[in-house]
């Protein structure tokens, strides 16, 4: 059971970072809060009382959503749910969508945030390959005399292990700002214990586009997470798949590659099974939401699956 | 603690409270408005039995710092429908039979509502998924699903309202027929009051202290400063336990709290009744026990080694239960047979998962009648166990069974009405003990694991003519139902088979693991996972049809069992029958892969696990613009 002697909201980030300073050692940041509560019961932490909960979501700074033509921001604040019904960032970013729908469950989609998700740096979490792939950088904000000071730096380097980030004590995770990529088919590949409510065994998020002929590739994203400590993008596979014609050989080959990365602690040998498995399902969904010349898919999938 | 002052629109209602600053959304409508209609199952937000809505957005209230709520809209499931009447949805859940314990189904109507809100023409597959943040235990989900779909054409018009109405059933004429159940309208509308709901004047509330060790000798237990605690009114151990200790449902080998030693983790040591959960709280970690640990064994097996830890001083070999059943020669029958399989097979503990958490309202009433009401499967034994441990008369103990929000076989256990009757006569007070999940998972009975060691003798032309079958279960700390699930085990073991020479032993073993009990099945289905898999393994073998060696073998009316029983008749001819048909079966040998399969065109197998139904509309070509 969690309790607290104070349950604070703060309604600016100056305001948040005011009694960050004033509960300096006693105090815990809360966006959704989804995962805090859960933590704090039998079998995990217990008992937990905490001095001060800060919770930042009602933050105007962190609940903003800009959609540009090459980039987006994201406030950190922003619920799951957003990128099921708001069609702007659907469109901008077309794997956010697969993700999110995996993502727990429409209820808690409403509350969970996207920057709860990536500071809690859970080597399974969903959200964060999926930005990875969409290039993501987020911006850190701390008070420093007074004055609001940020950083920014790319996602995968903020996240640098299983709960752990480069985030500083006295730091919030403000934003997220990633690529717009409009003309992109995108996929998420996820599998677990269940259909709703789950955690990641493996997951995989895939991005691609095609030239005007649905038949080449002209660029391709892919991150993949729960196979290893933190989330990773799959730079070898990207370039060997750039610039290359849709073919199940091609894919094939691709899908291989990235078994090797499987250094989970556990399950090894399924992994790279599901890996192998999620790299074909992942490129061809993505291709088709892309636009791929449905003659050269439909036969070639069926060589791809065969 | 300073309070927050709370302001909300709560089903219409304004609403301005003072709150404590961690209560969540569910406790401040469950415990300070008493709308219990959403229910607390999991309190980690994975069953949904707590949806409610807030600002009109379907959301799971054990999730939500109340903070979160403040100057919001709030509805319950009790805003769904004036009282007396149902929503569309609620009448549909009615007419599908879609509730059974109900436990979740204040929730899961919410949820339903929600999903036919954001999509009036939702089809049942994206029901699916946005029903995917709300567990039922009992339905399976078809008649759930049934009743959304049905809800949903009547509320975007294309069913007239009068498919909710009862079906018309000619008088007395009731066999085949629908007929509604009677207590739906009070399930769905979230009025019907569990035991969790339910509250008296003055009620106190109890937690219990559960043992770290599996196996520990209690050196000493010291409550005093728990005791001395202001706003603590009772503190329980064994010592309190007047009459004589020990229930169970064939021996009475477990005391109502830890009495010399615990045996398993999550044993009670003691309770504590106190004027709230978080003095409960503190209460507990006041208690002081010193344990001296003792070697523990997990494995049935290794119980059974000479030198192994010896549990319970009546049960010196650990055995709880053998049950052993012989019939004609075995050994005879093997050497006739044309093949001989011998396998291992093994199964796991189960949880019931039932979405009601174990809870129990106590007191004694004002003819010293002690009154105990919770979701108890078995109150007429568990009262006259419950009169001799607490010293009184028969007509001095009085058992109310509570609606059960499930219970498969896991609420048959006696595991904590002793210690509410106990405080109930300590405090004078009424006494409510609310288990949580966790607690629910680590403290009562699980199905045997087992493990089977089966030999099977056939004929050639598939007549099986000789099994033999060894079953060690690991029955955990204490009895509770091993010896009943061992003789059913048994009987069941050699499956609705003639077989003449049969040899069957099934053992129920002492573990310091967590009790095993009753399940639904009841040990059937540990010997029948072995002998209906080894049958389709000797199909194989044989080159034999799985339905075919089936039948082969399938007792016909008037046979008689290996227990001696003659039966009337025999429906399994039928059954087979209706599987084969309702399954698909592509007949022949189980030695390869069918070729009817839905990635081969076949479209009434279900499909691997897949979300995403709701994107199917955006996938189509825009062909409307």
């Amino acid at each position: 059971m969690l309790t607290c002697d104070d349950y604070l909201t703060p309604g600016s980030l100056d305001e948040a970072f005011d009694m960050m300073a004033s509960h300096r050692g006693c105090h815990r940041i809360v966006a959704g809060a989804t995962d805090t509560l859960p933590w704090a019961r039998d079998g995990r932490a217990g008992d937990v009382h905490i001095p001060a909960l800060i919770d930042v979501a009602k933050i105007p700074d962190l609940r903003e959503i800009s959609v540009g033509d090459r980039r987006v921001r994201l406030g950190a604040a922003t619920p799951l749910q957003r990128f099921l019904d708001n069609s702007h960032l659907a469109h901008a970013l077309p794997a956010m969508p697969r993700c999110a729908v995996w993502f727990a469950d429409d209820q808690i989609r409403a509350q969970a945030t996207i920057g709860g998700n990536i500071v809690n740096a859970s080597p399974a979490a969903d959200v964060t390959p999926c930005l990875i792939a969409h290039e993501a950088e987020v911006e850190l904000a701390r008070n420093s005399g007074g004055e609001v000071v940020r950083r920014r730096m790319k996602l995968d380097q903020f996240v640098t292990g299983p709960n752990r980030t480069a985030l500083a004590d006295d730091e919030l995770l403000v934003a997220i700002e990633c690529d717009a990529l409009p003309r992109y088919g995108g996929g998420f590949e996820k599998v677990g214990h269940r259909r709703s409510l789950v955690i990641s065994l493996v997951c995989l998020a895939t991005l691609l586009k095609l030239d005007d002929q649905g038949r080449r590739i002209e660029d391709v994203r892919l991150a993949i997470a729960g196979i290893g400590p933190k989330p990773v993008r799959l730079e070898d596979v990207e370039t060997f798949l750039c610039g290359k014609q849709l073919s199940a050989e091609y894919l094939l080959e691709a899908a291989d590659m990235p078994t090797s990365l499987v250094a989970s602690r556990t399950r090894q040998e399924y992994r790279r099974e599901v890996v192998r498995g999620f790299m074909l399902r992942g490129l061809i969904n993505a291709a088709r939401r892309a636009g791929a010349d449905p003659e050269v898919l439909a036969s070639e999938l069926e060589a791809a699956y065969a | 603690m300073p309070d927050l002052q709370f302001k909300a629109t709560i089903n219409g209602r304004k609403i301005s409270r003072a709150a404590k600053p961690h209560q969540r959304l569910l406790d401040f409508v469950r415990d300070d408005l008493n709308l219990t209609g959403n229910k607390e199952g999991c309190g980690a937000g994975e069953c949904g039995t707590c949806s409610v809505f807030v600002n009109g957005v379907l959301m799971k209230s054990c999730l939500l710092p109340i903070a979160k709520a403040h100057n919001t809209t709030i509805e319950t499931v009790e805003a769904l429908a004036k009282t007396g009447e149902l929503s569309v949805l609620q009448q549909a859940f009615h007419k599908a039979g879609a509730s059974q314990c109900g436990y979740c189904i204040p929730g899961m109507v919410m949820a339903a509502t929600a999903a036919l809100r954001a999509n009036p023409f939702a089809d049942r597959e994206e029901i699916k998924e946005r029903l995917g943040g709300n567990i039922c235990r009992c339905t399976g989900y078809q008649k759930i699903f049934d009743a959304v779909e049905l809800a949903r054409d009547v509320q975007n018009g294309s069913l007239p309202a009068t498919v909710l109405f009862e079906d018309e059933v000619a008088q007395g004429d009731f066999i085949g027929k629908n007929v509604r159940r009677i207590d739906t309208p009070g399930k769905v509308s979230g009025r019907l009051k569990y035991a969790g709901d339910m509250t008296m004047p003055g009620m106190l509330h109890v937690q219990v202290l559960r043992s770290p060790h599996p196996h520990a000798r209690i050196a000493s237990i010291d409550i005093s400063a728990a005791e001395a605690m202001e706003g603590v009114e009772g503190v329980i151990t064994c010592a309190d336990v007047p009459g004589e200790d020990g229930f169970g449902v064939f021996v009475n080998d477990q005391p109502i709290m830890a009495r010399g030693k615990v045996r398993y983790v999550g044993e009670a040591v003691a309770a504590v009744a106190a004027e709230s959960p978080l003095i409960v709280k503190r209460a507990l970690a006041a208690i002081k026990v010193i344990y001296e640990p003792l070697p523990a064994v997990f494995d049935p097996d290794e119980a059974l080694c000479p030198g192994a830890p010896i549990l319970h001083d009546y049960a010196p070999d650990n055995i709880t239960k053998h049950i052993p059943i012989r019939v004609g020669d075995v050994d005879k029958g093997f050497a006739e047979s044309d093949l001989v399989m011998e396998e291992t097979y093994t199964t796991q503990a189960i949880e019931h998962a039932y979405l009601e958490p174990e809870a129990g309202l106590a007191y004694v009433d004002q003819d010293g009648v002690v009154t105990i009401v919770s979701p108890d499967q078995n109150v007429t034994h568990h009262r006259h166990m419950l009169a001799r441990i607490i010293a009184k008369p028969i007509s001095k103990v009085r058992f109310i069974m509570s609606p059960v929000g499930g219970g498969f076989g896991g609420k048959e256990d006696m595991i904590y009405q002793g210690m509410l009757a106990l405080l109930a006569m300590k405090t004078q007070r009424a006494v409510r003990l609310v288990f949580t999940r966790e607690e629910s998972i680590i403290s009562t009975a699980k199905r045997h694991p087992s493990r089977t060691v089966l030999r099977m003798g056939l004929k050639r032309d598939g007549h099986i003519h000789a099994l033999q079958m060894k079953m060690i279960c690991d029955g955990g700390a204490y009895g509770l139902s091993t010896e009943g699930v061992m003789r059913k085990a048994a009987i069941l073991a050699a499956g609705p088979y003639v077989i003449p020479n049969v040899r069957i032993d099934t053992f129920g073993i002492y573990t310091n693991n967590t009790p095993s009990g009753a399940f639904r099945s009841f040990g059937a289905l540990q010997t029948a996972f072995a002998t209906e898999s080894h049958l389709d393994m000797c199909a194989e073998r044989l080159g034999l049809d799985p339905f075919r060696i089936r039948r082969i073998n399938a007792m016909r009316d008037g046979a008689v069992t290996h227990t001696k029983a003659r039966l009337g008749s025999v429906s399994l001819m039928r059954s087979l029958d209706a599987l084969e048909k309702a399954s698909g079966w592509e007949s022949g040998a189980p030695t390869s892969r069918g070729d009817r399969r839905r990635d081969l065109n076949r479209n009434d197998i279900r499909p691997p696990c897949t979300l995403g139904a709701r994107f199917v509309e955006a996938e189509k070509p825009e062909a409307a613009e």
